[in-house]
């Protein structure tokens, strides 16, 4: 066998696309994503959220400050956010463990679907966790969801991941840019713990961070999960819904723009430890 | 400039600029490459030789679009590199030595699957494609282990595996072979020697004199951002014509024996190479002078092993356009 030059590949559009965003994306999530050994998934991601959503359930009993289906519903969207946001960190800062990140910018594919697609493999991560959550809590505190809000539920809880995933895309697109870009994860995922009123109801949160909390993923999701699972109906939950996908949407755009000033920066000053 | 170049460099040149120190910052300026000029004919095996910090790396990255030239121009296959990196990107192909560069904790299988994708191989071909690769590169029946653990030599050939997935004109090497024991450095030298004689425009950087003796069509020479001589390698060899080497294995000689011996009378270079306890002190001299008896007598006192006199080599030739520079 000979393998010789040909003509370069033709553009790819569509269908291709496509491919690149969902096999690209999951190819790059296996790649890329450390915690999905069983024992870092089940501990890091299942356990431990749990564990914390408990915490915060009793301290609610004990304080009264809200019921139990405050902290369960919210704390269940909010348990996405571990998977997201690292994800996100790590789809580009893991780029630069392996050495890697030089190659996948001499593609001569379209960064923004290359790296957006990366983003769904942790949505749908970040779904599954608040998924297991919200059942086992539930199950275990006797917390009792219509079956009618399932549905509703699971859409807040989708939307919700994708506008973290995109979140932690954002963070990770910084990841071009300072190496240290975990500080900032850190500091995100505790930020998005206050602000985004899960734990602490938005009316006793000085008003910055509530103007704070409606610009970031989660908070217009968790509310809306509420809303479903107090009985009310999808067109009660939707504005808020509407909302969170406008804050996913706001991400992704400046996911993309980060990515793109970052890598044309690199170029020019060499600021980015290509290989 | 025309098309019957695959790769045209005129003039390129890149500095770097940092800054150092938090309290009392300071810039700093080094000039990685200053004026590099060359061309690369289509088909052709294309050397880059050089000295660590010569300068070649960053040749290589402004011709691949990952770095913009401080100024200068380049083109490969008469595209831009500057103004039309995607349209380059879809003829070059980049494979570079060492461990990192792969996705350890996928299979070698996962890695191409990937980066086919990425490179915009079309899916109905990357089966095919990704099975010949990997019969090329001797990985066939190994591809669906992980690849953190694969050996140094497993990986280099992944590596190009990688770099040949969509096909390219021209394919960027840069130093394969470090760190690869002689046998799998063998492999790939004729891995890439097979890739030439295909039609395909390899450029190669390396350290090893033989390794772009045996491959290249011709040889740039490269040290301090420069290039200082570019011919053949039968061409090249003419820098040390006239001169005769004498080469001494020896064990422990201080640095003032080596001092004392650059200032024999028709001494025109000295090199020590150090192989563990033992040192190769090679002698380059005018070959109508002997120096031999000279350089036994500074080495008094000194443990000696083999002493031996020879004709030079390329790499000899190398040494010398290298330390004129």
């Amino acid at each position: 066998m000979k393998p010789g030059p040909t003509t370069p590949p033709p553009p790819l559009t569509g269908l291709k696309t496509l491919r690149l965003m969902t096999v690209g994306g999951v190819i790059a999530y296996r790649a890329l994503f450390n915690w999905t050994r069983p024992s870092i998934f089940i501990g890091t991601l299942l356990v431990g959220p749990l564990f914390q959503l408990l915490f915060f359930a009793y301290l609610g009993r004990q304080l009264q400050v809200a019921d139990d289906r405050f902290y369960i519903v919210g704390n269940a969207v909010l348990t996405a956010t571990l998977a997201c946001v690292f994800g996100g960190t790590l789809a580009v800062g893991n780029e630069r463990r392996y050495g890697t990140l030089g190659h996948v910018l001499l593609s001569p594919r379209s960064r923004t679907v290359v790296f957006l697609g990366r983003a769904l493999p942790y949505a749908g991560n970040g779904l599954f966790i608040a998924v297991v959550t919200l059942g086992v809590s539930s199950a275990l505190l006797g917390l009792r969801i219509p079956a009618a809000a399932v549905p509703g539920l699971l859409l807040s809880m989708a939307v919700g991941s994708l506008a973290c995933a995109f979140f932690g895309l954002t963070l990770g697109a910084l990841g071009l840019r300072f190496r240290d870009v975990w500080v900032i994860s850190n500091v995100a995922v505790a930020l998005l713990l206050l602000l985004t009123g899960v734990n602490v109801p938005s009316g006793s949160l000085p008003g910055w961070m509530v103007t704070v909390g409606q610009f970031l993923p989660i908070t217009h999701a968790a509310e809306a999960a509420r809303r479903l699972a107090g009985g009310s109906g999808l067109s009660a939950a939707a504005p808020e819904l509407g909302r969170e996908a406008l804050v996913g949407v706001g991400y992704a755009i400046l996911a993309a723009l980060l990515l793109k000033i970052f890598e044309t920066e690199s170029r020019r000053t060499a600021s980015l430890d290509t290989l | 400039m025309g098309n019957d170049y695959a790769i045209e460099a005129d003039g390129l040149r890149r500095t770097y600029r940092g800054r150092t120190g938090w309290l009392r910052p300071r810039r700093t300026e080094v000039e990685a490459v200053r004026g590099v000029s060359f061309t690369v004919g289509r088909g052709e095996l294309f050397g880059l030789l050089g000295p660590n910090g010569a300068g070649k790396t960053t040749t290589i990255k402004m011709l691949n679009t990952l770095l913009l030239p401080t100024s200068g121009s380049a083109r490969v296959c008469g595209q831009d590199v500057v103004k039309q990196t995607r349209e380059v990107r879809r003829r070059i192909g980049y494979v570079f030595g060492g461990d990192r560069g792969l996705y350890d904790r996928l299979s070698g299988l996962d890695n191409l699957r990937y980066f086919a994708e990425l490179y915009g191989v079309a899916p109905r071909e990357q089966k095919r494609r990704i099975a010949e690769l990997l019969e090329l590169v001797g990985l066939t029946g190994r591809e669906r282990e992980r690849v953190e653990g694969y050996s140094r030599g497993m990986r280099q050939r992944l590596h190009i595996a990688r770099g040949l997935l969509h096909s390219p004109e021209v394919l960027f090497l840069d130093e394969p072979s470090i760190g690869v024991d002689p046998v799998a450095a063998r492999e790939l030298r004729r891995t890439v020697s097979d890739l030439a004689a295909t039609g395909t425009t390899v450029l190669l950087t390396t350290h090893y004199m033989a390794e772009a003796d045996e491959l290249c069509d011709r040889i740039a020479v490269i040290a301090d951002g420069q290039i200082q001589a570019l011919g053949t390698p039968a061409e090249l060899r003419h820098h040390a014509d006239g001169r005769r080497i004498v080469e001494v294995e020896a064990y422990g000689v201080p640095d003032t024996a080596v001092s004392a011996l650059r200032g024999l009378p028709g001494v025109r270079e000295t090199a020590i190479e150090e192989r563990g306890a033992l040192q190769l002190l090679t002698v380059q001299s005018d070959a109508h002078i002997d120096v031999q008896g000279d350089i036994l007598r500074e080495l008094a006192g000194i443990r000696l092993g083999r002493v031996n006199s020879r004709e030079p080599t390329l790499e000899d030739a190398y040494v010398a356009i290298v330390n004129a520079a």
